[in-house]
């Protein structure tokens, strides 16, 4: 028999469960076995597909087409009917013209795409970013078309409001409350601004969307601008981008030149324009206020709030900042409504998340999946695990403001408010998986030295305190920590949370307290017993030649200092005075003859 | 500014206060001074050095009082453990990062980290580390930066922009490594700094400080070949009581006189007697350009700190300035012509010293142009402070002194003259003699009070035997500025206009003593004094019109014959020069 | 004077009519994942290849580029669609295995499996 090789998605949210997808799982997989079908066709799990209410879901590709409300009783006529003689099954066919989750339509790749829900990213790798056809074929500005036509700005601002959809720079504050509040400021002009100074250290989210799906972002702001009263907007991007930049300015370009930015859009009354801004790469230009200082041409640095910019933002006028995935979540919200919008998601979370999925994981990537998703799921189903049979040690979510979580959090959904019960942030999408070969003092320090030296030196305690809180912490490592240690990091760091003028002071102590939270037996080993579990501290290890040494002399001869000696043939001995802990001759040993201890 | 009352509750105590302020000002009237660095009535707030942190219920963080708006209900603590222990190591982060030198420090005793570290009840440091380090900036003529005693509480750079105007300073670098520093970390010397020293008054630390000429003085102090001349300006003695811990606003001019005698000064001469002599100049100036027609507004000159930034700025009203020199430098160079021939003295052994409340006259006593006969007119210039300084460390009982008097001709001043030191003050000493040569009669009513006052640009009309003179009034260099651009959008709207480089007049000048503990830098009320000072000593005054003043018409007499004499405007009478150091836009330059 | 909604499908049609014009129907279209990070991983040279076979005379293929599908550590990944059948992507894509796609799956329908991301 000639069969397609189809692939058979089921929908594993958790309504399709309750309404018996575990089942038909079952079923189909009996009556594949019946046709003799099990090599043909394969089944994959996904996340939520969204089309709750008409669950449970099987998807057949190639073809895309999505079978709802499907029962046990239906699986045979499926299999027989449509994977047999090809011929898809009109009744149990549903037509959904979402925007999002269009990549089912084009991947198989479902081992890593099941758990993951496309709201954001739905166009990134399926379009090219560079062609405005490509984002007009898929409804492209259609929800720009339906706010200016069909919808008071109130009327919009409602919309996003009702949604649920809430800042994805990392706080969570309501975007329609933010809205809401600077459509109500009488002030003009207005502004919109684009965060896209993405700063945590190996997140690429802002990077990644802007560049697979730049119009998103221009539609997504030009709502937010005829909802608000805004006539220009301004994109602040850093100049590291180049691509990124380059396929923005083509964006807009592009739509200017379709009448979707400028004057009188679509015919309407409604004018708009975008400018670009380019960020010269500080941390701290991520912060609101400094970004406003940066675009308005002054040294970035944050300004204490009261007033917030949608009161007093860009040049003194009422502003709306939102960051890129924000953004782009706005024209999924008004085409497909903020009814749908919220099925997706938690009680307080609504929509998906992008995540930049880094560190020890199989599949490394930029991932987005519905809110409540927990991070086990993350790092073991769409990351595949942790690689070469190592054990899962850490999470570290919300990049350098964000905190690391030990296994007993690993069932922790992920919402902006269970990530900070659990002691971390949501943040902005980084996210790194580490495995036991990190030293959880060594984590500490890196994202310390990181935030110290992106400090942009405006207030005391960020400035000054995490100075100190990195010496100390170096000082561990080094091996010269003192008693008490610990618990000046605590005091610092405690003053420095709550005392700081913005958000990079107030969260720069979070990897440190985090750690010493969940592992400070390892900061009490690096202290009062001069030792490093993960091995990675160079000052508290040492080399040992054991009796494997078949005397090659290999190490003898790669050792920059002298420090190994031994005659050949003769198991060798390293002088430990002398020994710089370079690693060289652990790295050419060939008999596993020289251990860290 | 809204005036509902609301109920807040400070550490478990109910109180009334006005809606619509900060934390920090509702606490202000409850009796509570909240300690504080980086905030400063008179700029914007900053928020920076979180010193000022207190807890409120409901809120996670600490909230800075400085910023933090007060609301109906609102219950603050200022006092918990937890507040004062996070407040003591913000103070300890600080004082880490600073150096240990307060003994020889030039602000020991007069500093306002001191205190907060003894307030803060530092007695143990936590967490001593390493030190930022950047070399001292020596080279300006007025202000020395040391970036090592800065604590960024940015009080400088907000002086420096909002109310100076002049955008000099600014931090560069990021976090520990942050500094304050002009563009491109140039130099002072070739920056676009006024040397109006204002940073200097608000540093709350010895991060700025002015030249120090104290040493060089004392040298020549002691050296018998030559012949030792003072000035002092109208301001100094309004203010110099306050570094000897006298109340604001007491006049100590007798007991200047006999404290720089006791110095090693032969001679004690008073400016004002110069700023008599500027009036007849400049009265002159501006009767003549009123008669042929321009160029008008005729502006002020006295200012060395206006005179940097107008050559730096507003190159284009060069004509516009009158050529009058300072009174300082009109004095200096009659010291070394007319006084010294009178006294037959070789003009080369004679020391002429000035005592200023400006650190801008250091930079202008060092300009080339106002040499005279080939020599430098005033040799050693010396702020308020320094001279201060040089009378405690000299030993004298500046308190209990007994009051002397001028010396004689160069000492005799109007009640004119002494009003220069407030902003106005010019303007009103040049209207009393104007209308005079003008109208021929005498004006009756002679103060001024339209171009009186705080008000930063304060206009005026006098009418003259039927004509309107429209005067203008600035004083600190951003209200400069605005004027200035009112000039620029208008060239006839005024006729004659002063302007000062600081807030309140010389007043408030750069060399000023240092705010005592428990006032603040140029508080409005101090400098409300020290004018006050001013007008009643030109109250006290028989003579209170400069062409009155019979010294300054024997001069004319025996030397210069009249105002604008060629005499005159070889000794009296200069000329500025565009000045485009970097960081300035030449006006030539062509954007493309 | 049509609504924005109205002038809006009308672009989108026009889009459409536009793509296909440029050989969309085409039976098998190609997609070289071109974001900062597959150019980084070399997509650049992907691309060339695939640009010089379609000079060079490649016929029924549309080529297009696309962004980043989060497939960090396979990058870069190339894409081949085909009417009627499942999408295939291959990872870890160089100008070798480039040059393999097009003589093997595009002139020879044969999927090579290794390389699939499945």
């Amino acid at each position: 028999m000639n069969v397609t090789p189809y692939r058979i998605i089921l929908c594993d949210g958790t309504a399709c469960i309750n309404s018996g997808a575990r089942a038909l799982a079952t079923a189909l997989r009996e009556q594949l076995e019946r046709h003799g079908l099990t090599e043909q066709v394969t089944i994959g799990l996904s996340g939520c597909l969204g089309m709750c209410d008409k669950g449970p879901i099987l998807v057949v590709n190639p073809g895309y087409t999505i079978y709802g409300r499907v029962t046990e009783k239906d699986i045979p006529e499926i299999v027989q009917e449509h994977l047999v003689k090809g011929q898809p099954i009109a009744r149990l066919a549903i037509q959904e013209d979402h925007l999002y989750n269009r990549f089912f339509r084009v991947f198989g790749d479902a081992k890593f795409f099941g758990k993951q829900m496309r709201i954001t990213l739905r166009n990134c790798g399926i379009i090219d970013p560079e062609n405005i056809d490509d984002y007009l074929s898929l409804r492209g500005y259609e929800a720009l078309a339906k706010a200016v036509g069909e919808m008071t700005p109130e009327q919009v601002v409602a919309e996003v409001e009702k949604s649920g959809l809430r800042g994805r720079g990392g706080a969570g504050f309501p975007t329609g409350r933010k809205w809401k509040l600077t459509a109500a400021e009488k002030a003009t002009p207005k502004y919109v601004i684009c965060n896209a100074d993405e700063g945590d250290p190996g997140a690429f989210m802002d990077r990644s969307a802007i560049e697979g799906d730049p119009h998103t972002v221009v539609e997504g702001m030009a709502i937010g601008a005829y909802a608000i009263g805004a006539s220009q907007g301004f994109i602040y991007i850093r100049a590291e981008y180049p691509l990124a930049i380059r396929r923005i300015r083509r964006a807009i370009d592009d739509a200017r030149a379709h009448g979707l930015l400028g004057q009188n859009i679509l015919g309407s009354n409604f004018s708009f324009d975008i400018e670009i801004r380019l960020g010269a790469g500080a941390f701290v230009c991520g912060e609101e206020t400094a970004l406003i200082h940066s675009v308005e041409g002054a040294r970035g640095m944050p300004r204490p709030r009261p007033p917030y910019p949608a009161v007093a933002g860009l040049y003194g006028q009422p502003t709306v900042i939102n960051n890129v995935e924000t953004w782009a979540n706005i024209p999924v919200i008004i085409l497909d409504g903020a009814n749908w919008f919220r099925t997706v998601g938690t009680e307080t979370s609504k929509g998906t998340k992008v995540f930049a999925l880094a560190g020890k994981v199989v599949n490394t990537g930029l991932i987005e999946v519905p809110m409540g998703t927990t991070l086990r799921e993350i790092i073991y189903d769409v990351g595949g695990g942790i690689p070469s049979g190592k054990c899962f040690k850490s999470v570290q979510t919300g990049g350098p403001s964000g905190g690391c979580l030990p296994e007993q959090y690993l069932d922790t959904p992920i919402d902006y408010e269970s990530l900070v019960k659990a002691g971390s942030i949501m943040g902005s999408g980084g996210m790194i998986v580490i495995d036991e070969d990190s030293c959880m003092v060594d984590v500490a320090r890196f994202f310390l030295e990181f935030t110290q030296d992106e400090s942009c030196g405006k207030c005391t305690p960020c400035r000054e305190g995490t100075k100190r809180m990195l010496e100390i912490l170096t000082r561990i490592t080094d091996g010269k920590g003192q008693p008490g240690d610990i618990e000046k990091l605590e005091r610092l760091g405690g003053m420095i949370r709550k005392s700081s003028l913005c958000g990079l002071g107030q969260s720069a102590p979070n990897p440190v307290l985090s750690t010493i939270k969940n592992f400070r037996p390892e900061y009490e080993e690096h202290i009062h017993e001069k030792k490093c579990r993960a091995k990675v501290c160079k000052s508290l290890l040492h080399y040992e030649i054991i009796e494997k040494c078949v005397g090659c002399g290999a190490c003898r001869r790669v050792c920059p200092v002298g420090a190994i000696t031994g005659a050949a043939k003769s198991r060798h001995t390293i002088d430990q005075d002398k020994c710089v802990r370079c690693g060289l001759c652990f790295n050419t040993c060939k008999f596993e003859a020289i251990a860290k201890a | 500014m809204d005036t509902k009352k609301i109920t807040i509750t400070i550490n478990d105590k109910q109180y009334k206060v006005d809606a619509g302020q900060t934390i920090m000002q509702a606490a202000d009237t409850c009796g509570y001074r909240i300690p504080r660095l980086c905030y400063h009535p008179k700029l914007s707030v900053e928020g920076a050095c979180r010193v000022c942190i207190v807890q409120v219920e409901g809120m996670k963080s600490f909230v800075a009082s400085c910023c933090y708006p007060v609301a109906d209900g609102m219950k603050i603590y200022t006092n918990t453990k937890e507040i004062r222990q996070a407040r003591r190591d913000i103070v300890e982060l600080l004082v880490d990062n600073h150096p240990e030198d307060c003994h020889t420090c030039e602000r020991d005793g007069n500093c306002e980290l001191q205190r907060l570290v003894y307030s803060m009840g530092i007695r143990h440091r936590h967490f001593t580390g390493a030190r930022k380090h950047y070399e001292k900036d020596l080279s300006g003529a007025s202000v020395i930066r040391d970036p090592d005693k800065c604590i960024l509480c940015g009080r400088c750079v907000r002086m420096c922009s909002e109310i100076q105007g002049v955008h000099c300073l600014g931090q560069a670098y990021r976090g520990f490594n942050t500094v304050v520093m002009p563009a491109y970390n140039m130099p002072f010397a070739e920056s676009v700094c006024s040397c109006c020293g204002q940073c200097i008054n608000v540093c709350p630390t010895a991060a700025f400080v002015e030249k120090n000429h104290t040493q060089e003085l004392f040298e020549k102090l002691n050296d018998r070949s030559v012949v030792k001349v003072a000035q002092f300006a109208p301001s100094v003695r309004a203010a110099i009581g306050e570094a000897f811990g006298l109340p604001v606003g007491r006049n100590m001019e007798g007991q200047l006189v006999a404290a720089l005698r006791r110095l090693g000064f032969d001679y004690v001469f008073d400016t004002q007697f110069s700023a008599d002599l500027t009036i007849m100049e400049e009265g002159s100036e501006l009767l003549e350009r009123l008669q042929s027609g321009g160029p008008l507004p005729l502006i002020t000159s006295c200012s060395s700190a206006w005179m940097k930034y107008m050559e730096q700025f507003y190159p284009e009203f060069i004509e516009n300035i009158s050529t009058c020199k300072s009174p300082m430098s009109m004095a200096s160079a009659l010291f070394k012509t007319y006084w010294a021939e009178k006294m037959k003295l070789d003009p080369k052994k004679l020391l002429s010293v000035a005592v200023m409340c400006c650190t801008a006259k250091k930079y202008e006593a060092a300009r080339p142009e106002l040499e005279v006969q080939g020599l430098r007119a005033t040799d050693i210039v010396v702020t308020t402070r320094e001279a201060a300084w040089m009378i405690k460390s000299a030993g004298i009982d500046f308190v209990n002194i007994r009051p002397e008097k001028f010396d004689t001709p160069l000492g005799l001043s109007s009640g004119a003259g002494t009003i220069f030191g407030v902003t106005g003050g010019v303007m009103e000493a040049a209207i009393r003699t104007a209308y005079e040569l003008y109208t021929g009669e005498t004006l009756i009513d002679i103060e001024v009070n339209d171009i009186r006052g705080l008000k930063g640009v304060k206009e005026g009309r006098v009418v003259m035997d039927g004509q309107e003179l429209r005067v203008a009034v600035a004083h600190g260099l951003g209200n400069a500025h605005q004027l200035m651009e009112m000039v620029r959008a208008d060239r006839n709207r005024f006729q004659f206009i002063e302007i000062m480089g600081c807030p309140g007049g010389c007043i408030g000048g750069g060399g000023q003593p240092y705010a005592t503990a428990n006032s603040i830098p140029l508080d409005e009320e101090c400098l409300k004094c020290r004018a006050q000072a001013l007008y009643d000593l030109d109250r006290s005054k028989t003579i209170r019109r400069s062409h009155d003043n019979p010294d300054v018409q024997r001069l004319y007499r025996e030397f210069l014959g009249r105002p604008l004499s060629e005499k005159s405007h070889e000794l009296l009478h200069t000329h500025y020069h565009a000045k485009t150091p970097r960081g300035i836009v030449s006006p030539n330059l062509k954007v493309v | 004077m049509p609504t924005p909604l109205e002038l809006i499908r009308k672009k989108r049609a026009e889009a459409v009519g536009r793509i296909i014009g440029k050989g969309y129907l085409s039976t098998k279209r190609v997609y070289v994942g071109m974001a900062t990070c597959e150019i980084a991983a070399g997509s650049k040279d992907v691309m060339d290849v695939f640009q010089k076979a379609v000079s060079r005379g490649l016929t029924d293929v549309y080529l297009s580029q696309k962004g980043c599908a989060g497939r960090c550590n396979l990058e870069p990944t190339v894409e081949v669609i085909e009417a009627g059948k499942s999408p295939v992507k291959y990872g870890r894509v160089d100008r070798e295995r480039a040059q393999q796609i097009i003589d093997r799956h595009l002139k020879n329908g044969e999927i090579i499996q290794e390389w699939v991301i499945d």
